[in-house]
């Protein structure tokens, strides 16, 4: 009888032992992966802050000093990355403007009214998700071409309206969040039905469009195909594109400089991010799993 | 019983034919509201793509205005191209090359981090981190780590200079497997993140109790996987690899931008975008050809999701749904013979 109490609880020990090793080893796996998702912007970071000598001398996680003379030298080089970041928050944010708001009408009438097309739109929505879209990107350059307007931020912005990817997200974000009973009650208080979108059901759905408008913005931000094919104007690029030319030959020497132009890049969605990266992870789990 | 009062006054969802004005009907409201998003649909995704469709099968340049039917030619040159095969081996090889450990590491880490015994702390930490990759900008990711793999680069100076583990700076740039491999690492490194988000919230969706039960059954850690958490999270993962997938054959900022933009070394890199965008920029810009690559990564695509939804339907489902029709039906039957006798 004590043997078998005497064995009972070694086993348990040794349960909790293993249970214990195995959570230390989650640890330091989970650090590991943590120092593989962090030390490379960070390198990216400190190099801005460095000069090519300081560079080439070796990694370091410390800064330098240099961060003021590398963002000089990029101007110097007519490489105005101040330009570079206004044109791209232009574009960015009236994609983002557009697409959240036509996705959540469009969502919106999907979910809440009854007319023939509804069942083919719910299924049109799924498939539309689903179209690889750059493979028609030359079809779409003629076109743009055709209508003269290549150099032009409107191809860039205008296809946001027609954004799949957000109606499916506004779709499954409404399905939960429509309260039929509000709707109805404002229509007998005599409330028009785009009053009623407006007015009732946008601000409900606020944390389902905040969502959405951060992924519409960080799509649009890191755009690099599109503007590839259709800006050639320099005057015009967006980040990325800036991005791509800092590799060329003016800037080889000035390594810190190009370090700088990419940290540049990216920092304003890293900003965000520190911010908001609740909202923004649990949103993206939000979105994608229904069902 | 004042709440089915209500609900009998209140029209059920989805029949809101009340008139208004008395004249107009609301679903007319519902066509205004996405026609807006169905025209821009049909004017810069759909028209675009049938327009990819009619170039592939004419001789358009930049260079000229005007252009002809030429039939298949452009799909048969496109198939005698040595550069197309060897595109669609790469664009695959890197995307399983990334695929694969991606959702096996995120599957992995999903376990561990919902896993009730283990009780890991700061989930929401550690989600966050891992996420933040897939916020970065593709183009500057790739450029930031070709400049980290270049011949003058910190890697190098790293392992030769300050750690001794070369004795000479090591061209990274010419090794076709590590190239391809780099590529994969770089996709990887910004989507995994993506992947164990959405794995989590599908685990975390499972009942507790389904796993309590299991375990009083007497079943191990292997088969609880196998026969509760795999089969619930079957939609998540179809999901999760058809995007991937649809994604993974559209390749293009980073390997394109991780050597010279035209797949080096040796074409390595060159995937079906990189292809695509190399035809396009060919001297005369050959429009009709690029659109034929463009026609053969759609239908690629389409065939393989379409292989994937059919070999990951889930059959125990349409078997029972199957079983509930014959059933229905039986009784529709047995009630329409009951009523004739």
């Amino acid at each position: 009888m004590s043997n078998h109490v005497k064995g009972n609880t070694s086993e348990d020990f040794r349960n909790r032992a293993s249970l214990a090793t195995a959570r230390v080893a989650v640890y330091v796996i989970l650090i590991f992966i943590t120092l593989l998702c962090v030390v490379p912007i960070w390198v990216m970071f400190v190099n801005a802050t460095r000069n090519t000598n300081q560079i080439n001398a070796g990694v370091s996680l410390l800064p330098g000093g240099y961060l003021g003379r590398n963002l000089q030298f990029l101007l110097d080089k007519g490489l105005n990355i101040w330009k570079g970041l206004f044109n791209s928050a232009i574009i960015s944010l009236s994609t983002t403007i557009l697409s959240v708001y036509f996705a959540l009408m469009t969502a919106y009438a999907i979910e809440v009214y009854d007319f023939k097309l509804k069942e083919f739109m719910k299924g049109f929505i799924y498939i539309l998700v689903l179209i690889p879209t750059h493979t028609s990107i030359i079809g779409f350059y003629q076109y743009v071409a055709k209508l003269d307007l290549l150099n032009n931020y409107i191809p860039l912005i205008l296809p946001a309206i027609g954004a799949a990817g957000s109606v499916f997200f506004a779709k499954q974000y409404l399905e939960s969040a429509i309260i039929m009973d509000l709707i109805y009650t404002a229509r007998i208080d005599g409330c028009g039905e785009f009053g009623i979108f407006h007015r009732v059901m946008m601000p409900i759905a606020k944390p389902g469009m905040f969502t959405m408008a951060i992924f519409a913005f960080v799509a649009s931000w890191n755009n690099f195909f599109t503007p590839t094919m259709l800006i050639t104007n320099t005057e015009m690029y967006t980040l990325p594109l800036m991005v791509k030319t800092l590799r060329g030959d003016t800037y080889r020497q000035e390594l810190g400089a190009i370090y700088f132009g990419y940290a540049m890049s990216i920092f304003p969605v890293i900003f965000g991010y520190a911010l908001m990266a609740r909202q923004i992870v649990n949103g993206l789990a939000l979105g994608s799993v229904k069902e | 019983m004042p709440s089915t009062a209500t609900s009998q006054q209140m029209p059920a969802k989805g029949s809101i034919k009340l008139k208004r004005g008395g004249k107009v009907q609301k679903d007319y409201t519902a066509y205004i509201m996405i026609a807006p998003f169905l025209l821009a649909f049909f004017a810069f995704g759909f028209y675009p793509l049938v327009n990819t469709f009619y170039l592939s099968v004419t001789n358009a340049t930049l260079m000229k205005k005007t252009y002809d039917f030429n039939g298949i030619d452009n799909y048969l040159s496109v198939l005698r191209d040595k550069f197309f095969f060897q595109s669609i081996l790469n664009t695959w090889k890197i995307w399983m090359m990334n695929f694969i450990p991606q959702v096996g590491i995120a599957m992995l880490l999903a376990v561990w981090m919902t896993n009730s015994r283990l009780k890991i702390r700061l989930i929401g930490f550690w989600r966050a981190i891992f996420y933040l990759p897939n916020l970065l900008m593709p183009t500057t990711v790739a450029v930031f780590f070709s400049s980290l793999f270049s011949i003058y680069s910190p890697v190098n100076t790293l392992l030769v200079g300050q750690l001794h583990v070369f004795s000479a700076a090591v061209d990274f740039k010419i090794n076709e497997p590590f190239m391809q491999g780099l590529a994969a690492y770089i996709q990887w490194w910004m989507w995994f993140g993506n992947t164990l988000i959405i794995l989590i919230a599908g685990m975390s969706s499972i009942s507790e109790s389904l796993y309590e039960a299991a375990m009083v059954d007497g079943a191990n850690t292997a088969t609880i996987f196998r026969k509760i958490t795999l089969p619930i999270l079957r939609p998540v993962l179809v999901y999760t690899l058809i995007t991937s997938l649809v994604g993974g054959m559209q390749m293009f900022d980073i390997p394109y931008l991780l050597t010279d933009g035209r797949g080096s070394p040796n074409g390595a890199l060159s995937t079906l975008m990189v292809l695509l965008y190399r035809k396009f920029q060919s001297s005369k810009g050959p429009i009709g050809i690029a659109s034929t690559v463009g026609v053969f990564i759609f239908i690629i695509t389409g065939i393989v999701a379409v292989i994937v939804f059919y070999l990951l339907r889930d059959k125990d489902a349409i078997a029972m749904r199957k079983d509930r029709k014959r059933y229905a039906k039986q009784r529709a039957n047995k009630a329409k013979g009951g009523a004739a006798r």
